[in-house]
């Protein structure tokens, strides 16, 4: 199981300034677009060593840090 | 027959509504479907069979992808754990090929039809550099209209199919309907068969409000249409087809001028491709969300045909990301040159392919790649510059929400749209970078060019009443719900007054040149 800790550390490795609350809503503000949401994936899969298929490249995926600990944490069961 | 045409609006639009409502519940999506098969013989003739084609195609393989998926459910929980890997293995590869072959057949059909010469020319200038003469001769056909919309609606249909997240359709009709349907088939937006489908096949009663809604839609876009972008395209054509004329302000002002035909044109034939299904009951997606507000080029793409953004995202970028090769690609670069390029590479790497696709998805043509690279550069620029900005300027985040920071962002958008526009408008590249060398060169000339000093006024207003429309849009206010909430009379004044608009400030007569749709030749 990861921690909220390292989902908010990659997210500010792929965007700058970004710190966002667990539950702060980024795609619908525009704080991730769809090319950083690729950096993000890249990142992830780079970091945890995860298979992320495009069925998984859903918005409710993303939308919060917390949304993008779940994903991970699904994924490496 | 284009949708401002008097057949459209008043025989054909009129003519399949009442036969729509007039017909059993059970009958009326046979109505739609007749409908939108007559419209498009009306315009392509025999090439409609095109078109029957890949609906044959996209629905045969719909039919195997959704039994493989049906077989695959039923056999897999009768197997033996160390077996059920294996075979949903071998399930997944062919569903992955099924959906790959429909995507063949579409792209092939596609560069068949459309890519062949540019193809052919672009292979020709290689093989002019060798020492031997070989050139290649490629064929010329007419381009049935909306081929590039229905074919990436069917690969958008065999990929969602393929991903679950769509139930594949039945029977032929259904496809052939999704694909034909008369309000999208020629400039789009690009529907999901998830989103349109039930209302396709099981269209609800006629109702008063869907229809009053639907025309104040259309009437909104044939304003649009006929009082600003035909008005507009008669200093555009003039200064663009001319341009070694025209220097300096003439051509600053053919600019500003194109970009605002062409956002008046496209959304106002979104207006009336949406007004007119809405009538029908038939919610299309919407294309345009006040584009000329967005504050990044990237968030601009999310404005302004969004559709084609979105299927380019969800069936192109994304998964040339995630794919095996990228991800490979990912890694070589992080051992090579670190974690931030090895997660930044592969996603520029796509980012770029998929503006290189939008530039030529607009037309075979070098000038059309060029286009789509401008934007791959801006927003690749973007991103390379901001941990730099972020550094020099830690207070940006903060900034970035004041006012007059905001405006300064829309401003220098626009300014970058607009010199796409000039890029996308212009009689070939040398034209393109004639013009923008001439913007430096003053004009001296008269800025009447085709128009008189009234056209002018009524485009200023135009732009205006267009800009007020969005701001509210923008705001969240509903304009139709707002007017029907009014009495009557004033409904009545609203409808009458846009109707007397359009007869008296429309772009049509003796003076005036009609413009086709820029979309529909996509």
């Amino acid at each position: 199981m990861h921690t909220m800790e390292e989902i908010l550390a990659i997210l500010a490795q792929v965007k700058p300034g970004l710190a966002p609350a667990p539950d702060e809503e980024l795609v619908r503000t525009g704080q991730l677009d769809s090319v950083e949401i690729m950096s993000l994936v890249m990142a992830l899969a780079e970091e945890f060593d995860l298979e992320i298929s495009p069925l998984d490249l859903k918005e409710e995926n993303f939308h919060t840090a917390e949304a993008i600990l779940a994903l991970v944490n699904r994924l490496e069961e | 027959m284009a949708y401002n045409s008097f057949a459209y609006l008043c025989v054909f639009l009129p003519l399949c509504w009442v036969a729509w409502a007039l017909l059993p519940q059970r009958l009326r999506s046979w109505a739609l479907l007749a409908g939108s098969l007559v419209f498009y013989w009306l315009m392509n003739g025999a090439y409609t069979l095109w078109l029957l084609l890949a609906a044959a195609v996209t629905w045969a393989l719909g039919l195997w992808l959704g039994r493989l998926q049906n077989l695959q459910a039923e056999t897999l929980p009768t197997l033996a754990p160390a077996a059920r890997k294996a075979v949903k293995k071998q399930y997944t590869a062919l569903q992955k090929d099924l959906a790959a072959a429909g995507a063949v057949a579409m792209v092939g059909l596609l560069v068949w039809l459309k890519y062949l010469p540019f193809a052919a020319g672009a292979l020709n200038a290689v093989l002019a550099r060798l020492p031997f003469a070989l050139r290649i001769t490629a064929p010329q056909f007419l381009q049935p209209v909306g081929l590039s919309f229905f074919t990436l609606m069917a690969m958008s249909y065999l990929f969602d199919v393929r991903r679950g997240s769509a139930k594949p359709a039945g029977k032929f009709r259904q496809v052939l309907l999704y694909l034909s349907f008369w309000p999208h088939v020629v400039e789009g937006p690009f529907d999901r068969w998830d989103q349109v489908s039930p209302a396709l096949l099981d269209p609800p009663r006629p109702s008063y409000q869907a229809v009053t809604f639907g025309v104040q839609r259309i009437l909104w876009g044939m304003m649009k249409k006929l009082i600003v972008a035909d008005r507009a395209n008669m200093y555009v054509k003039a200064v663009f087809d001319d341009w070694t004329k025209y220097s300096g302000a003439a051509v600053m002002l053919g600019t500003l001028l194109y970009t605002l035909q062409l956002y008046a044109e496209f959304s106002g034939c979104m207006d009336m491709v949406l007004g007119s299904a809405q009538c029908f009951g038939v919610p299309l997606a919407e294309n345009f969300r006040q584009p000329f507000f967005a504050r990044s080029i990237s968030e601009f793409w999310r404005r302004w045909h969004i559709t084609l953004g979105a299927w380019l995202r969800d069936y192109l970028f994304q998964p040339v990301i995630v794919s095996k090769p990228m991800l490979r690609f990912g890694k070589w670069c992080h051992g090579r040159f670190g974690a931030a390029l090895g997660r930044s590479l592969p996603v520029w790497a796509g980012l770029g392919l998929t503006w290189l696709v939008i530039g030529l998805w607009h037309g075979a043509g070098w000038l059309y790649v060029v286009y789509g690279l401008y934007y791959f550069a801006l927003q690749w620029l973007g991103q390379l510059a901001e941990p730099a900005l972020l550094r020099v300027c830690p207070a940006l985040p903060g900034l970035r929400q004041r006012r007059w920071y905001i405006l300064w962002q829309v401003a220098r958008t626009f300014l970058l749209v607009n010199l796409g526009m000039l890029l996308f408008r212009a009689n070939g590249l040398r034209a393109a970078l004639e013009m923008l060398a001439s913007l430096a060169r003053p004009y001296t000339g008269s800025l009447l060019i085709k128009l008189d000093a009234r056209d002018l006024w009524v485009l200023a207003v135009g732009a205006v009443v267009l800009l007020a429309v969005d701001l509210l849009h923008e705001r969240g206010v509903r304009i139709r719900a707002a007017l029907a909430a009014r009495p009557l009379p004033l409904r009545w004044a609203v409808y009458c007054g846009a109707m007397l608009a359009v007869m008296i400030f429309g772009a049509y007569g003796d003076n005036y040149d009609p413009a086709a749709f820029i979309y529909a030749q996509f």
